[in-house]
């Protein structure tokens, strides 16, 4: 058990790392290629076991994709479905006994909300170009103001929607594992089926968020 | 706790890095995947559209063609059944004209018949009234004079009559 809110780091290159967070993430990027692969490996027309549940997710998650981006965004499709295995992957992650989820650093649900914003300011101005940067001056110039905020807003609330809840996740498992006697885990255990499904559904919220901002930017304004 | 370093960067590259790794292994094949068993669900039904229609139409030509043979038959019925009717009336015809013929060859034959029978009752009467004559008149004549003299008092009598007997 560690003390919460201290990581230990690690200097590389005159940089610092948190060393826990890397080591989780691989973990959980190992964890998803695995299932992947092994879901992949051996492709069948008619899908059993664990092809059909990757494939229903892929299926799922296209559909999202086509019916929020449009057919225009189908190259972000891979993007997505990343995403959303990946996060749900690190949120499970922390649930483990002597693991802890890659996304309860900050670090982490803010590069990738950073990486998202990113992507849809460069896919917005490369397919709409002056279009794009036009639509912040909406209705009015003045508008502007508010439309930065609400820019720079995006990728804060995403991160810290994400590192918040699950960060609150670990630190009170923790908590009540402290408190409550061994002999009594019905707390924790609830807690624990709480926790997962938080992580489920924060994958999927910053996963739908994501794929919103997307299409802001992809989609064409008049669809 | 909150506090922001190089691992920013590092998860980004990261994340990055499991999208393409993802790409690859998973969602390539997968999209594949799925594309050919569309394309091979759109073949199979396409494919059992063909079979419909093909049996469909194999149906009608059959129909047709049972059609046709009904007619064809009925027809090489008719047909037959004419014939015999003609057949059957020509027999018929044929039976009666031999009937008529036979009618008529059993006419001539009582016709002959009665002709002979008249010649050879008058020759019986003449020699009957031959002798007699000779009983009655005890003399002797000449048979040939005899036979003229009878015939003619015959032919006198009317010609369709022996005696009194309609013939």
């Amino acid at each position: 058990m560690h003390e919460i809110g201290v990581r230990e780091t690690v200097q590389f290159a005159g940089l610092t790392f948190n060393w826990e967070t890397l080591v989780m993430t691989w973990l959980s990027m190992a964890i998803v290629l695995f299932i992947a692969i092994l879901a992949t490996r051996n492709l069948k027309m008619v899908p059993t076991g664990a092809q059909n549940i990757v494939e229903a997710l892929i299926v799922w998650l296209r559909e999202q994709v086509n019916t929020n981006l449009g057919p225009k965004g189908e190259f972000l499709c891979p993007l997505i479905v990343t995403l959303f295995l990946f996060l749900i992957v690190a949120n499970w992650l922390g649930l483990v006994p002597t693991m802890a989820s890659p996304t309860n650093d900050l670090n982490t649900t803010f590069g990738l909300a950073l990486l998202i914003v990113l992507i849809v300011h460069v896919l917005g101005l490369y397919m709409k170009g002056m279009h794009y940067i036009k639509h912040f001056f909406q209705p009015f110039p003045i508008f502007v103001v508010i439309n930065v905020i609400e820019e720079v807003a995006k990728p804060i609330t995403l991160a810290f929607r994400l590192f918040g809840n699950i960060l609150a996740g670990e630190i009170l498992i923790i908590i009540l594992l402290k408190l409550v006697p061994i002999w009594m885990p019905i707390p924790s255990v609830i807690w624990l089926a709480f926790s997962i499904f938080i992580g489920g559904v924060q994958a999927f919220i910053f996963t739908s968020l994501s794929m919103a901002y997307l299409a802001n930017a992809v989609k064409d304004s008049e669809e | 706790m909150i506090d922001l370093n190089a691992t920013l960067l590092a998860q980004m590259l990261n994340f990055l890095l499991l999208v393409i790794l993802l790409r690859a292994f998973a969602y390539k094949p997968i999209v594949k995947m799925l594309k050919e068993r569309e394309d091979k669900i759109a073949n199979s039904l396409k494919q059992a559209d063909d079979d419909a229609a093909k049996a469909q139409a194999t149906l009608k030509e059959y129909q047709d063609q049972l059609a046709t043979a009904r007619v064809k038959a009925q027809d090489i019925m008719d047909k037959a059944e004419k014939r015999a009717n003609e057949e059957h009336e020509t027999s018929i015809q044929a039976t009666k004209t031999e009937i008529e013929q036979m009618k008529q060859n059993a006419q001539q034959e009582i016709q002959r018949e009665r002709a002979q029978a008249v010649e050879k009752l008058k020759s019986e009467v003449i020699a009957l009234s031959v002798a007699a004559a000779e009983k009655i008149v005890s003399k002797k004549i000449d048979a040939d004079e005899n036979e003229v003299l009878i015939k003619e008092f015959i032919d006198q009598l009317d010609k369709d009559k022996i005696g009194d007997l309609p013939c």
